[in-house]
């Protein structure tokens, strides 16, 4: 009965998992469908006549994929050096640091994270407007970057961080006449690079589907970001009338989620830790 | 008068601390506190691309706000996703983790990549295969549902289903984090303490309500907190599926705040609703804090 009870279970949990990941396989195999396939019934699960009709489409199309993926791993990274910049500096503050409000000044900061985002997208926008922060390319990267450099997650994750530092070790370079700044620099940081490492894939995924901000951002096609790109892909009615390229949809959104997918593969563990950091004790 | 120059003192002391998290601080007054204190501002004013054109109108969006019926559709609506959503992502991710937790550690991290896939792939690629799935003449769930004798349903395009063809693509990759939460929680439980309980006769069922449950509800508690706030902001599928359709059906807070920012060009009115976004999410996390404290997280 208990041995029933369990086959059951991890049959329906396999299903489970299966009808997860359904759509992405869906879109995989569809990027190698012909429209006519797309539109028929009953469906292929596998592509009988493959075509790589889409992916031709898909990268000789009057757009720049690849343009679009130097735009979302430039913006990612730079969001990622500004977090860890200030997020490892005002964490190590708070975490091996006493000093008179260190505690409220703590919490303000932790509030933060409470506050949904687009409110204060709309005077951003404003600003980035009024300075014309997006007439030249880097000033985009920067505007782009803007809304996610506050990071109260990564500043809570190094300070919990810290407590795995021992104070001793700080005291010793103290006394070896060492620099407030290089001891932070030189040993606090290198102690710090595991959470680091969970904060920088945390900042660049979220970073990377930061879809609201780099569209409206975004006027111009070169300046879009992977999701505002295939978006827009996939939201152009083909073939001169109101249907969509189903193939080229799968293509492009195939093609979008590989780059995300591949480095999620890669750091899996970063992940995992970046994820349960905080919420789970022990 | 001597303290506060005993704590003028102590804070000179302490300069070199503040220099640390200054560049933080500047950070979030510069990018946060100030957009945040900006938007409250221009809540009272009409303002449209012309920026210094604007008016000063006191209240006046709010009260227009109450009295606006697309407003109160998607306030109502942002609710039920969350009432929908939320717990349906406890649930679902809650049985996953309970059934994969017993399994050997390859095993376990496998099911976990797989059903955190569909997370990293996000919102928008997401939507953009489901917009096919949902077709009502060729896709995918109407051809299945055709197994069980359902009639083709028009996902998108009728009420109430484009609300709940959101609610299902959201929840396909709302379940990702949670579970690899719930496994965490499950993972940190003591050995002893279950086996223990298993020595003394108890069933699995009852380790898993009286044991189990009780012990990860500090991880529940903060699943609950991070998914209501993320399914409040629920906008990207709504924008890719349905925009909101048909006549406002699964609109949304957040989706209501791009269009009236980012399409009509209305500031002040979409300042305004950001500022009701604001307020609720401050009170139920103010609400969910207690309970919190009540499980002394």
């Amino acid at each position: 009965m208990r041995l029933l009870v369990r086959i059951l279970t991890i049959g329906l949990i396999i299903a489970m998992a299966f009808s997860f990941i359904l759509p992405l396989y869906w879109m995989l195999s569809g990027s190698f469908k012909l429209q006519t396939v797309t539109m028929s019934l009953p469906p292929e699960f596998f592509p009988e006549n493959p075509t790589l009709g889409n992916w031709e489409r898909l990268f000789t199309g009057p757009w720049p994929v690849w343009r679009w993926v130097l735009n979302s791993i430039a913006v990612s990274l730079l969001t990622v050096f500004l977090v860890l910049l200030v997020a490892s500096m005002t964490g190590y503050g708070f975490g091996k640091k006493k000093f008179p409000g260190s505690n409220i000044l703590f919490i303000i900061l932790l509030t933060t994270m409470f506050l949904p985002n687009q409110v204060m997208l709309i005077p951003l926008f404003l600003l980035v407007r009024t300075m014309g922060l997006t007439s030249t390319l880097f000033g985009t990267y920067f505007a782009m970057a803007l809304p996610i450099i506050p990071s109260p997650f990564g500043v809570f994750l190094v300070k919990q961080f810290c407590i795995t530092i021992p104070d001793e070790l700080l005291d010793a370079a103290r006394i070896d006449g060492a620099s407030e700044f290089g001891i932070y620099y030189r040993i606090a940081l290198p102690l710090l690079r595991p959470a680091l490492a969970a904060l920088a894939i945390f900042t660049f995924n979220q970073s990377w589907n930061n879809f609201m901000w780099h569209m409206v951002l975004a006027t111009d096609k070169f300046d879009y970001t992977i999701p505002v790109g295939i978006s827009y892909i996939a939201r152009t009615p083909a073939f001169g009338k109101m249907v969509t390229d189903i193939g080229l949809s799968m293509a492009g959104g195939t093609f979008g989620e590989l780059f995300m997918i591949i480095f999620f593969l890669m750091f899996q563990r970063y992940f995992v830790k970046g994820i349960t950091f905080g919420a789970v004790k022990g | 008068m001597q303290e506060s120059a005993a704590l003028r003192r102590k804070i000179w002391k302490h300069r070199g601390d503040y220099l640390f998290i200054a560049p933080g601080y500047i950070v979030f007054i510069a990018f946060m506190l100030v957009p945040l204190l900006f938007a409250i501002g221009l809540s009272f004013y009409k303002a449209s691309f012309n920026l210094s054109a604007r008016e000063f109108v006191g209240f006046l969006q709010y009260r227009r706000l109450f009295q606006d019926s697309v407003f109160l559709k998607a306030l109502v609506n942002t609710v039920t996703y969350t009432l929908v959503i939320v717990p349906a992502t406890i649930a679902v991710s809650l049985f996953i983790a309970l059934s994969i937790d017993p399994l050997n550690t390859r095993v376990q991290a496998f099911f976990r990549a797989a059903f955190y896939l569909p997370t990293v792939a996000g919102g928008v690629v997401l939507s953009i295969v489901w917009l096919w799935i949902l077709n009502p003449t060729y896709g995918l769930l109407n051809y299945f549902l055709g197994w069980f004798g359902v009639e083709p349903v028009s996902w998108i395009a009728t009420t109430p289903h484009s609300f709940w063809a959101v609610c299902l693509v959201v929840l396909t990759f709302t379940i990702g984090e949670p579970i690899i939460l719930f496994l965490a929680g499950l993972a940190a439980i003591s050995r002893e303490l279950l086996e223990s309980a298993v020595l003394e006769g108890a069933s699995n069922f009852q380790i898993t309500l009286r044991i189990r449950l009780p012990l990860i509800r500090p991880v529940m508690l903060f699943i609950l907190a991070t998914q209501t706030i993320r399914v409040f902001q629920l906008w990207e599928v709504i924008f890719m599926l349905t925009q909101g359709g048909p006549s406002n059906s699964s609109t949304s807070l957040v989706f209501l705040i791009y269009q009236t920012a980012f399409i009509a060009a209305r500031y002040g009115k979409a300042s305004a609703i950001g500022v009701v976004l604001l307020l609720i999410i401050f009170v139920v996390t103010l609400l969910q804090m207690r309970l919190w404290k009540e499980s002394d997280l």
